[in-house]
This record gives structure tokens, C-alpha cells and sequence, in this order.
């Protein structure tokens, strides 16, 4: 079995069996604002597959003459042309690539030994999870406990801090920051190795089952491995971490202060709750709602940030593929790569609207 | 007792004195006084604006901040900052009497003086426009002398010394700095001063020198240009589409309202970096495709915002007053939606303009932007990062004039924010 179908096992049986649970035993409105939601998932993610394609094939530029560049004889050109299916009527060529999307059948990769790209992308997709899933986390507690904090201690030297906090983070170009990281913890301390998952003679004892490197060596107890992977790991999610970091501290100190005028906290603060109490416990558990659904919206923030901190540290993720393959001229995987990242927003924004509505009742229909 | 009529409390006294010197004061003092109400977020703008000011004067007039051109080759490569360039220095034997470069001249008619360099350097260029400066000076001296050199290329640098100590030539010509390392294995060698009198990179070049020589802050003042033409130019594109589009979605509603709003909200949602990746591939490197990639991905942002504040504004009681007295739909627009959009549109472009120099360097970073000889801080610190390991100056000075300008637009925007959104604003 293909690492690919193994973590889409892993993620997506959990969330058919919670979405059918939700389904079955939820309220109508629930029910109803799920059904809506997954209806309005379709629209999106076909209005961006059409751009993704009017992109790439109707936009000037000829992806076949491109890659061959000088060897290409117009009669090679006109046979790739023909292999691709680029001759057809573009109606034709869009409804074959709507039907490659729908089945994940993206064909062979231009370059790089014309493997089939979905091949190549369940090497490189678990490894841009690797990186996101511990971003993620890293960023949504500092943001919390930072904002609510800020919140907390209004309009004194804390508050403005950690707004000068936020506001620098998210002038920093993320790459940046990855290269200030690399020179002060890889070439000046020499704490961290600056680029690759693994040590690459360690990578050769790791047995690849999920291709999720933390998993594989935990699953096969090597050790060694793991310290290797997790060694690898500090740097790239503490960037991508740190510069997603900002934006929840905004969020939640926005959050936490609107709340903070709401009358249950007055009549809290009346019965003579301490101020801690208020922020951290009251003010913040209801602050978080529309944090959560803001996640959502982070997806685009975070995949972007992925995609220059794989460059910068040679992580071989979904980022960095795109961008070699680019580079490469390999119009047929670069145009899967896009499409790929367009279903992940799509299905992201989705999970996160779901797990909105379970959280608060006030947003089902 | 009586209350005498001048010690009622008159309007005028329940004001505080600083506001009512406010409707005394022109515009400039009024918005100075005004820190004293916006506190912290007053002086965020102030110094963003300041900032952002600075930055544009730079990105016009580069020339009185730049020592050099942006492509211009100026000293020898990976020079530190404030690291003094090795100069070429004249080697003699011992005894010798040369002292400096125009000892070396003949009577006209003699045998031109050899002089040995190691090839491949930039010695030799350095060593014919001195020696050609200096024939040009004895030209008028009566003596007749001139200097006419003989460039003999050697190998190594081992070659080029062993030549001197052979009498095979005259002098060499070498690096200070090569000079330095070998000096113990030819002892009856010395050094003289540089060939070169006082130059212009005496103190070293302020922020180091690139791989190829090129002067790493001379580049970061011309990039300022780049920079700011792409945040301004996509960000005002993505205004002049965007917000007549929210208008007319808000303002026509409908099936047109619905479709479109669909089509935002999906390119909202989608990473613009990615998509500008996609334009940009397609498109191929240049600054006008990379503005107009950038552009795209910030209509919905406008889009969202205008059609959003339309919809809150047309629900108010005055929208309704003039549209019950008869006020033309034109009218209502430009009357009334208008004025009231105006300041969140405003608090967007400056966000805006922070964030399409971001995408802007990170495209630019990835290598698909712009061309690479256009001097960018995107391209400055790609180049870098091949040299991380020697060349820490190349990696970290391009990326702090990306946060400073980015910071400046940033700021604003939110100083801005925080004085427009009431809400946040303590009760």
C-alpha cells in the first residue's frame, strides 16, 4: 500500500466515521449547516480547479516548447503535444483534467524519471505534514497564551509589546528567518543540522511505511532515526511556528478584549472573581470561538509559509516540489501540485467549519 | 446666595482645555495634538509614516545614497563589512631601491620594465590603469621617462613571487592580503605600499561585498525601487479592480452578488503565494508579470472588504432617509457608501502594500519573479544562501530592509486600524 493511501486511512476513515456520527445523532440545524457546508466545498473547489487550469493552459507560454527548449524538434513537440492531449479542443482538455483531479490520476511526470506524479507526491506530501501539523501547534499556543495575555494587561508595556510582537513577526520574510535561524543555530553554534528530514546515512536503516519520518521510526524503533528526524525538525517548525505565531497573538488579544466588555464578565468581575480568572478562564474560552474559525482561514498563511521555508531548508515537501518542478519546466506536475494544494484548502476550510459549528451552536442554520 | 451669570458652568469649560485649542489649530497641529487621545497608536503611524517617507525618498533618488551602481563590480568578493579589500602592492627584492610603482620608469628607448602577476586576477587590470596613469603624468616631465609595463602571467602565486626572486622580471604585482600568507617562504622579497594611492574603498565597503564583488548596500538602495514599485503598482491594480467590483456586487446584489462573491471567496482562500507562482511560471520572469501576479491575488481582499462595509452601510437609517427623499442610486453611492468605505479601503491598501512586497521578495526568493540581474532583496538573499556558511552579511542585510519597509506599511495599517475601529477603543 502506498504511503499516501496509509495516511489518508489514518486521517480521513476517523473523519468519515465523525461526520456521519454528526450526521446521524446531530440536531437538524446541525445537520443542515453541515450539508450546506459540504454543498458550497464543491463550488470552490471547482472554481479553483477551472482557474488552475485557465492558468496554465490559456495564459501565453507553451509548456511543451518550454521544456524541451533547444532539442525540441518540431516533430517531438508536435508528438508530446499529441501524448498530453494538448491538441484536443480545450473543452475537451478541461474535461479530462476535471476527471484527473476527481480520480487523482495526474499521469507521468515530464521530468525526473516519468515516474507518475502520484507517486512522486506520497513521498512528498507527508513530509509537508511532518512540518505543518507541529507549526501549527507551536503557533496556536504561543498565539493564545500571548494574546491573552496582552489582553489581559491592556494598554500597558505588555500590551504594546506583544503588538510590536505581532506586527514584527508578520513584517518578517519567512524565508528570512529561516536563514537567520540556519546561521545562528547550524553555521554559528552548529547546535542543528540547516537542511534535509534525516541524517542520510541514518535514513538508510529507517523502514518508510508512512513516509511521516517521526512515525516510521517510532513504529520501527529506531531511535537513532527518530533523534535524527526530530534534530531535523526544530528549525523549519519554529519558522514556519514563529511567523504564524503573529497572527494568533492579533486574533486572540482582539478577541479577548471584545469579550472582556461582555456583561457575564462585568457581573463576574461584580462577584469579585480575580482578574486571572476573568482573562484566562471566561473571556478567553469564549474569545477562542472565532479564533477557531480563523484557523480556517490561516490554511492559505500556513501553505505559503510551507513553501518558502521548504526552499529554505531542502525540506522535500509539497512546496519544494512545486518549485523544482517549475524550475524544471514540468508543466504536468506543476499543474497537479496546484491542484492538489487547491483541494487541501478546500477540504482544510471545511474540517474547520465543521469543528466550528460543533463548538458553537450560534453559527448552524 | 445668588449664583452670579458668569460662574455658570458654560459649554465652553466642560471641554478640556487641549480640545478646545483644537478647533484653533490648523491641520498639522490638530493631527499633532491628537497623540494625546490615540496615546501609543498615534505615535505608530507617526513614525511608520516617517518611515515609509524615508523609504520613498530612497527609492527615487538612489543616487546621493548609493556609493555604486547596482551592477557595478567594485571590489574583490566576500569582503566583510568594514573589511578593508586587499590592494595590490608592489613586490621587490630586498635590495631593491623601488619604492613605489613609477621608480620603475625608463628613459624612452630602454627595455620596458617586466612585472609579474598571477593570472586570473584582478591585479593585472589594476596594475595597467595605474601604470597608464602614471605614464600619463610623466608625459609632461622633461625628463623623458616613461612607464610602459611588461604584464608577465604566472600561475600561482608561488610562480609569480619566484619569478622576482630569479630576476626573471622586475616586480610582481600581488594581493596584500596573498602577500601576508607566503611572506616566510621568500625572505628576500618585501612589499611596498599599494599601487594605488588613497582609493574610494580605503574604509572598507559599509555592509561587505557579494560573490561577485558587487557592494551589498549599494544593491539594498537600488532594491528599494523594485520593492516599492511592486507593492505600490499591484496593490493600487488590485484597488482599482476590487473595490468597484465590491460596489457594484453590493450595490446590484443578486444572482451577480452571488457568483462573483463565490469566485472571491475561492481565490480569497487560496494561497496568493502559490497562485502568484502559478502566474508568474506561466508567465515567465519579468517585474510587469509579477505585478500583475500579485495584483490578482489581492483583488478579493478589496472585493471582501468593500462589499462587506456596503452592505452595513446601506442598512442605516440615513441611507434609507435620502433614498425615501427621492436620492438617485448614483447619488446614495457617491454620497453617502462611499465616504463611509473610504477608510477601511485605506487601512487595506497599506497592509496591502506590506503584503505584495512580501510575496514580491518570497517569488523573487524562489526565483521566479524577476530576472536576475535586477538588483532585489529577494534575489540578494537567494544568492546569499549559497554561501551561508562564510558570507553571513550577504543573508542578513536584504532581509532586514524587507522587514523595515514591510514594518513601516504594516504599522501604519495598524495604527490606522486601531484609531478607525471604535470598537477596540475603551469605553
Amino acid at each position: 500500500m502506498s504511503p499516501i493511501a496509509i495516511i489518508a486511512l489514518i486521517i480521513g476513515i476517523p473523519a468519515l466515521i465523525g461526520l456521519i456520527y454528526i450526521l446521524i445523532t446531530g440536531s437538524t440545524g446541525l445537520r443542515r449547516f453541515v450539508i450546506t457546508r459540504i454543498g458550497l466545498t464543491l463550488p470552490m473547489v471547482f472554481i479553483l480547479a477551472t482557474l488552475v487550469f485557465f492558468i496554465m493552459r490559456v495564459l501565453p507560454g507553451d509548456p511543451v516548447t518550454s521544456a524541451l527548449g533547444p532539442k525540441g524538434t518540431p516533430e517531438i513537440i508536435e508528438r508530446i503535444r499529441e501524448q498530453l492531449g494538448l491538441n484536443d479542443p480545450i473543452l475537451v482538455q478541461y474535461g479530462n483534467f476535471l476527471k484527473d483531479m476527481i480520480t487523482l490520476n495526474f499521469g507521468n511526470s515530464l521530468t525526473g524519471g516519468h515516474r507518475p506524479i502520484v507517486d512522486e507526491m506520497s513521498e512528498r506530501f507527508p513530509a509537508t505534514l511532518e512540518l505543518v501539523i507541529p507549526a501549527s501547534f507551536l503557533a496556536l499556543s504561543l498565539g493564545v497564551i500571548g494574546g491573552a495575555w496582552a489582553a489581559s494587561r491592556r494598554k500597558r508595556a505588555t500590551d504594546y509589546g506583544m503588538r510590536v510582537y505581532s506586527v514584527v513577526i508578520y513584517s518578517l520574510p519567512i524565508f528570512w528567518l529561516g536563514l537567520m535561524l540556519q546561521l545562528l543555530f547550524g553555521v554559528w553554534l552548529n547546535w542543528l543540522p540547516i537542511s534535509g528530514r534525516i541524517d542520510p546515512v541514518i535514513g538508510t536503516t529507517l523502514d518508510r511505511t508512512t513516509n511521516i519520518y517521526t512515525i516510521d521510526s517510532i513504529i520501527s524503533g529506531n531511535w537513532l532515526a527518530l533523534g535524527s528526524t526530530l534534530a531535523h525538525l526544530v528549525l523549519p517548525t519554529v519558522t514556519l511556528g514563529l511567523i504564524l505565531s503573529g497572527v494568533f497573538v492579533r486574533l486572540t488579544r482582539i478577541n479577548v478584549i471584545e469579550t472582556q466588555h461582555a456583561d457575564y464578565i462585568s457581573a463576574a468581575r461584580a462577584r469579585g472573581i480575580r482578574e486571572r480568572v476573568l482573562t484566562y478562564k471566561h473571556a478567553l474560552k469564549n474569545a477562542m470561538i472565532p479564533v477557531i474559525t480563523l484557523i480556517g482561514l490561516q490554511v492559505a498563511i500556513l501553505l505559503a509559509g510551507a513553501v518558502l521555508t521548504e526552499t529554505v531548508f531542502s525540506w522535500p515537501g509539497m512546496g519544494r516540489y512545486l518549485v523544482e518542478r517549475i524550475s524544471s519546466r514540468d508543466y504536468t506536475a506543476v499543474q497537479s501540485g496546484i491542484a492538489v494544494f487547491a483541494l487541501l484548502v478546500a477540504v482544510i476550510s471545511l474540517a474547520v467549519d465543521i469543528i466550528y459549528s460543533l463548538v458553537d451552536p450560534r453559527v448552524r442554520y | 446666595m445668588t449664583i452670579t451669570k458668569e460662574e455658570y458652568p458654560t459649554p465652553e469649560n466642560e471641554i478640556a482645555s487641549w480640545e478646545q485649542d483644537l478647533d484653533r489649530v490648523g491641520f498639522v497641529r490638530r493631527a499633532l495634538r491628537a497623540r494625546k487621545w490615540y496615546g501609543a497608536d498615534w505615535w505608530f503611524v507617526a513614525i511608520s509614516m516617517v518611515m515609509v517617507a524615508g523609504f520613498l525618498i530612497i527609492a527615487f533618488f538612489p543616487d546621493p545614497f548609493a556609493p555604486f551602481g547596482p551592477n557595478e563590480i567594485v571590489g574583490s568578493s566576500f569582503l566583510a563589512p568594514g573589511e578593508t579589500p586587499p590592494v595590490p602592492v608592489l613586490i621587490v627584492p630586498q635590495d631593491s631601491p623601488v619604492e613605489e610603482l613609477q621608480d620603475l620608469a625608463v628613459p624612452v628607448g630602454s627595455e620596458r620594465p617586466a612585472i609579474a602577476v598571477e593570472q586570473g586576477l584582478p591585479t593585472s587590470v589594476a596594475l595597467r590603469e595605474q601604470a597608464q596613469i602614471i605614464d600619463d603624468q610623466l608625459k609632461d616631465d622633461p625628463e623623458e621617462l616613461r612607464l610602459r609595463v611588461r604584464i608577465e602571467r604566472y600561475n600561482t602565486l608561488e610562480e609569480t613571487l619566484q619569478a622576482v626572486v630569479d630576476e626573471e622580471v622586475h616586480a610582481a604585482v600581488v594581493q596584500s592580503t596573498d602577500f601576508e600568507v607566503v611572506k616566510s617562504q621568500f625572505p628576500t622579497l618585501r612589499a611596498s605600499e599599494s599601487i594605488m594611492g588613497d582609493t574610494a574603498t580605503a574604509g572598507g565597503f559599509l555592509l561587505g561585498t557579494n560573490e561577485i564583488g558587487q557592494d551589498v548596500f549599494s544593491r539594498l538602495i537600488w532594491g528599494a525601487q523594485v520593492a516599492l514599485l511592486i507593492g505600490f503598482s499591484a496593490s493600487i491594480i488590485a484597488l482599482v479592480i476590487g473595490v468597484p467590483l465590491g460596489l457594484i456586487a453590493s450595490f446590484v446584489g443578486g444572482s451577480l452578488d452571488r457568483y462573483l462573491s463565490l469566485l472571491m471567496d475561492s481565490l480569497y482562500a487560496f494561497p496568493g503565494l502559490i497562485l502568484a507562482i502559478a502566474i508568474t511560471a506561466i508567465l515567465g520572469p519579468s517585474i510587469f508579470n509579477i505585478i500583475v501576479a500579485i495584483a490578482v491575488v489581492y483583488i478579493p481582499t478589496y472585493y471582501r472588504i468593500v462589499r462587506g462595509q456596503t452592505f452595513s452601510v446601506k442598512a442605516e437609517v440615513y441611507v434609507e432617509a435620502a433614498r425615501s427623499i427621492g436620492a438617485r442610486r448614483t447619488e446614495i453611492l457617491r454620497r453617502y457608501i462611499f465616504p463611509n468605505v473610504i477608510p477601511s479601503v485605506a487601512i487595506i491598501f497599506s497592509v496591502n502594500v506590506a503584503d505584495a512586497i512580501l510575496t514580491g521578495a518570497g517569488l523573487s526568493f524562489l526565483g521566479l519573479g524577476l530576472p536576475p540581474t535586477i538588483a532585489d532583496w529577494g534575489i540578494d538573499l537567494a544568492r546569499g544562501q549559497r554561501f551561508i556558511q562564510t558570507a553571513w552579511w550577504m543573508i542578513t542585510f536584504p532581509g532586514i530592509a524587507i522587514m523595515l519597509v514591510v514594518l513601516a506599511f504594516t504599522l501604519m495599517g495598524e495604527g490606522l486600524m486601531e484609531i478607525f475601529n471604535p470598537k477596540l477603543r475603551d469605553r
